[in-house]
C-alpha cells in the first residue's frame, strides 16, 4: 500500500526519526521513496538569492550549489540509502510546503513522511516559512495521508507489530481517515483502538459540565463509533473501542502510550486557510509534539489517479 | 567595439540564452565583462535624438537647480544629506551631462550612471510631487535607464527579467500552461471549503479578466486560490486568460522598451481575444503601473487607455465591499494596531489614496487603524521599488533605504502593515528581516478570507 512514499527533508537531525520511519516503511513495503529537500526561500523579490533553509546563509542557488547540497544530503543518508535501493533525491527551490505538495501532486505519492518540528526555532529562516506550520499547510492539502514523526523516541512504525490509534472526531474528514486506518491495520495484521476524546474544557476556561452530562456523552460517543465504524470494519475483528474525557491531545496522548501505539491516526479537519492561526488550536499539532509514536494525518479520501 | 558574452547590447531572446546567463552566478563574469564594454556613442545619440522628446527636454533645461527636490527624496534623507543625493543632480549629472556631450561618454561614465539610475533612484516619482517646476526625476530616470539598457549597461538581474517577458511573457519561468495548471491546482486544493470554486479560463465576454504577478504562480500560489474564493464569495463572472495572464513588468524597471510593448500587448491581446467588461489586476503596484498607466503608451493606444477599462485590485475590494458583494463579519475585523503601506505605483501615481481607505474601513475595526507619516501621496517609497529589491549588487544600498520606511513603520506603533503591493510587500519583509523590526505584513487578500462572511448557499455541507 506504499508503493510510493514521500519522505519531506531538512537533511538535519531534527528529521531523523522520520527518517528512520521513511526508511522502514520504504523497505517493509517495498515501496519507492522519493527524498524531497527544499533548499531556500526565494527572497529579494525576483533575484536569484534564496535563503538557505539550514544554514540561514543567503545563497546563490545555481547548479554548483544545488549540485554540492545533493551531496552533502546523499551523505546524511548514505547508510540507509543502502537499504532502500532506487530512492532518488530531489531539490527544490521554494516555499517548503508548498514544493512538498507540488512534489505531491507531480508523483501523486502514497504517503508523505515529515520530521514533526524543525531543530532550531531561532533559525530566522525556518522561523519565516514555519510560522504557518509546514505541516499543518501540507497535511491540510495533501490529497494522501501524511506522516509527522515529532520526537526522537518515537516507536517506529514499520517494524514487526503494530497497535494503531485512530482518535476520530467524527468529521467528515475522519471518515477518509478510518478507510486508510482499516486498510493499515489490515496490512499490518494489527490490532485497532478506536478512541474518541470527548472535549469536556476546563474550569479556568468556564466550561464545567455535570458528571451525569458526560457520562450520558461518553455512551453516546461509544455508541457513534460503534455505528460509524463497526459495521464498516467486516470481517476485521481485533478492535477495542474508547470514550475518554479531558482535554483532547493530552487523553489521546494518555491513551496511546497506555496502548504502547505505533501510530496515531486523525483527521485533520481545519477548513481554515490561516494556518497559522488554526495551528494554534490544533489537536494534531499538540499530539505531534507529544505522542511518542509517529502520527497520520488524514484530510480527504485520496483523489481519484 | 568589445562586447562580451554575457554583458552585451542583445536582449535576451531565447530559453538557452537565459539559461546561460543564469549559469553566471550573480553576474560575476557579467559585471567583469562590463568592465571593458564600450559605448556605442553614435547609437546612444541616435537613440536620443529620436526619443528624447520636448517634455524630457523641457525638464532638462528649465531645472533651476532650487534643491527643493532633495528633502523629498527619501534617498538623500537617510545619506546624510549628502548632495550627490539631490534628485536634480543625480538626473543632471547622468542623463543630463550625456545629453551635454551628445552621447559622448565612456564607461566609467556609464557604470556611474547605472549606479545612479538603479542605486539612487527607485521612480517613486515623489522628487515631482514638490519641484515647483513639476519637474519628475522618476520619469526621467525610467528614460535613462532605456538609453542604459540598449548600451548593456543594466543590473545582471534585470536584463534576466527582461528577458523573462521576452521568452515567457512572464518576470519567471512560468509558462502558459504552467499558469493554468497551477490556477486549477488551488482551486482543487480549495473546493472542498468552497464548494463550487471553479477557474473560469478564457471565458469570453466575462465581467472580470483576472491578471496576476508570475511571482503568485511560481512561490505563493495561496495567493491565487484567495482571489478565487473572494470572487466565488462575491458572485462574480469572472476568467483568468490562458495567455496574457501576467501583468507585470520587470522589462519597465530594466529599460527594455521593447520587451515592455511585448509584454503589454499579451495582456492587451487577451483583452481583445476575451472581450470582458473590464480588468482587474493583482495586489502589485508596478504591475498596475505597467499595464494600466504606462502600457497604453508602449503599446501605440492612440486614447492612452488599455483596450477595456482595467482597475487594480484595491478598486475591486472597495467597490465589492461597497457594493455588499462581500461581507465582513464585524467581529473579525483586525483588533490591533495596523497601518497601510501606499504602493507609489497606484496612490501617488495612479490616485488610489481614498480606496484603500475605504476597505480600511470596512476590514479593521474603529480605533485600531494608525497612519504613517507622512502618507497617502506623500508616503514614502518602501524602499524597494524600482527594481532595487532584485539586485544584488546594490543589496548594501539597498538595505540602507528600507531605514525610512522602517521608521515610519516604528512610529506608527502598529502590530501589522498592510501591504497590498508586491515590491512593498517584500521590501518589508526584508526590513523585518534586516532591523528586527516586530511587525506582521500582509497582502489583502488573506486578511479578507478571514473575515469574509460566507453566504449560506456557499458554505461546505458539513459546517
Amino acid at each position: 500500500m506504499f508503493q510510493q512514499i514521500l519522505f519531506a527533508t531538512s537533511a538535519t537531525p531534527a528529521c531523523d526519526p522520520a527518517a528512520r520511519v521513511a526508511f522502514n516503511l520504504a523497505r517493509r513495503y517495498g515501496g519507492r521513496l522519493a527524498l524531497l529537500h527544499v533548499l531556500g526561500v526565494p527572497t529579494r523579490g525576483f533575484s536569484q538569492e534564496v535563503v538557505d533553509i539550514r544554514t540561514g546563509q543567503k545563497v546563490q542557488a545555481d547548479e554548483d550549489y544545488l549540485a554540492c547540497v545533493r551531496e552533502e544530503i546523499t551523505q546524511y543518508y548514505a547508510k540507509q540509502m543502502e537499504s532502500a535501493p532506487g530512492a532518488a533525491i530531489d531539490i527544490r527551490l521554494g516555499y517548503p510546503h508548498r514544493e512538498i505538495l507540488r512534489k505531491a501532486r507531480d508523483e501523486r505519492p502514497d504517503l508523505i513522511v515529515m520530521g514533526g518540528t524543525t531543530e532550531d526555532p531561532s533559525n530566522s529562516a525556518y522561523k519565516k516559512v514555519m510560522v504557518s506550520s509546514t505541516f499543518h499547510r501540507v497535511a491540510k492539502a495533501a490529497f494522501c495521508p501524511v506522516l509527522a514523526v515529532g520526537r526522537s523516541a518515537a516507536s517506529f512504525w514499520g517494524g514487526g507489530f503494530s497497535n494503531i490509534v485512530f482518535a476520530t472526531d467524527f468529521s467528515k474528514a475522519a471518515n477518509a481517515a478510518f478507510d486508510f486506518c482499516l486498510e493499515v491495520a489490515g496490512s499490518l495484521d494489527g490490532e485497532l483502538h478506536l478512541f474518541h476524546a470527548l472535549d469536556i474544557g476546563t474550569p479556568q476556561t468556564g466550561v464545567l459540565i455535570d458528571q451525569d452530562a458526560i457520562e450520558k456523552r461518553l455512551r453516546e460517543a461509544r455508541q457513534r463509533i460503534r455505528g460509524l465504524y463497526v459495521p464498516r470494519m467486516g470481517e476485521f475483528k481485533k478492535y477495542s473501542i474508547e470514550v475518554w474525557e479531558g482535554i483532547p491531545y493530552i487523553e489521546i496522548v494518555k491513551f496511546a502510550r497506555e496502548k504502547q501505539a505505533d501510530l496515531i491516526i486523525m483527521a485533520h479537519q481545519s477548513q481554515a486557510l490561516d494556518a497559522e492561526n488554526a495551528k494554534l488550536g490544533s489537536n494534531m499539532e499538540q499530539v505531534i509534539v507529544r505522542a511518542s509514536c509517529p502520527v497520520l494525518s488524514v484530510s480527504r479520501p485520496p483523489k481519484a489517479q | 567595439m568589445p562586447e562580451g558574452t554575457f554583458c552585451n547590447r542583445t536582449p535576451i531572446q531565447t530559453e538557452k540564452a537565459l539559461k546561460r546567463l543564469l549559469e553566471d552566478t550573480g553576474g560575476k563574469a557579467y559585471y567583469q565583462e562590463m568592465k571593458a564594454l564600450e559605448v556605442d556613442r553614435d547609437l546612444l545619440w541616435g537613440t536620443i535624438q529620436k526619443t528624447l522628446k520636448s517634455r524630457l527636454r523641457t525638464w532638462l533645461g528649465i531645472c533651476a537647480h532650487c534643491g527643493m527636490c532633495a528633502d523629498s527624496c527619501f534617498l538623500y534623507r537617510i545619506s546624510k544629506r549628502d548632495p550627490r543625493q539631490v534628485p536634480a543632480y543625480k538626473i543632471q549629472s547622468t542623463l543630463g551631462e550625456i545629453v551635454r556631450r551628445k552621447g559622448n561618454v565612456d564607461n566609467a561614465f556609464m557604470h556611474m550612471a547605472m549606479e545612479t539610475a538603479w542605486a539612487k533612484c527607485t521612480c517613486c516619482n515623489r522628487c515631482g510631487l514638490y519641484c515647483p517646476h513639476g519637474i519628475d526625476m522618476g520619469v526621467m530616470f525610467g528614460y535613462l535607464r532605456g538609453l542604459l539598457y540598449q548600451q548593456g549597461f543594466v543590473p545582471w538581474e534585470l536584463k534576466i527579467g527582461a528577458g523573462m517577458h521576452r521568452v515567457y511573457r512572464a518576470q519567471m519561468d512560468v509558462t502558459d500552461k504552467d499558469f493554468v495548471e497551477t490556477f486549477e491546482w488551488m482551486v482543487e486544493e480549495y473546493e472542498e471549503d468552497y464548494p463550487g470554486l471553479t477557474v473560469p479560463v478564457d471565458k469570453q465576454e466575462a465581467d472580470i479578466l483576472y491578471t496576476v504577478n508570475a511571482r503568485e504562480v511560481k512561490h505563493y500560489p495561496e495567493d491565487l486560490a484567495e482571489a478565487a474564493i473572494l470572487f466565488h464569495l462575491a458572485g462574480e463572472d469572472w476568467t483568468v486568460p490562458s495567455s496574457g495572464w501576467e501583468q507585470t513588468s520587470l522589462a519597465m524597471f530594466a529599460g527594455d522598451w521593447e520587451a515592455c510593448k511585448l509584454q503589454v500587448q499579451s495582456v492587451y491581446g487577451a483583452m481583445e481575444r476575451l472581450k470582458p467588461k473590464r480588468m482587474v489586476g493583482t495586489e502589485c503596484g508596478h504591475a498596475h503601473r505597467a499595464t494600466v498607466v504606462e502600457g497604453p503608451y508602449w503599446a501605440g493606444r492612440p486614447d492612452g487607455r488599455p483596450p477595456v477599462r482595467s482597475i487594480h485590485y484595491v478598486e475591486w475590494l472597495a467597490e465589492a465591499l461597497r457594493t455588499g458583494k462581500l461581507r465582513i463579519d464585524p467581529e473579525k475585523r483586525i483588533r490591533v494596531p495596523v497601518t497601510i503601506q501606499d504602493s507609489c505605483n497606484y496612490i501617488r501615481n495612479h490616485g488610489l489614496k481614498e480606496i484603500t481607505r475605504e476597505i480600511i474601513s470596512h476590514i479593521v475595526a474603529p480605533g485600531y487603524f494608525r497612519e504613517m507619516s507622512p502618507n497617502r501621496e506623500h508616503n514614502y517609497c518602501c524602499g524597494g521599488g524600482g527594481g532595487f529589491n532584485g539586485i544584488g549588487l546594490y543589496r548594501p544600498q539597498r538595505n540602507q533605504a528600507l531605514i525610512t520606511k522602517r521608521d515610519q513603520l516604528l512610529a506608527t506603533g502598529a502590530e501589522m502593515v498592510i501591504a497590498p503591493c508586491h515590491n512593498c510587500w517584500d521590501a518589508i519583509r526584508d526590513l523585518v528581516e534586516e532591523f528586527h523590526v516586530p511587525i506582521k505584513w500582509s497582502f489583502l487578500k488573506p486578511l479578507l478570507i478571514k473575515m469574509v462572511q460566507v453566504p449560506e448557499h456557499l458554505r461546505p455541507e458539513n459546517s
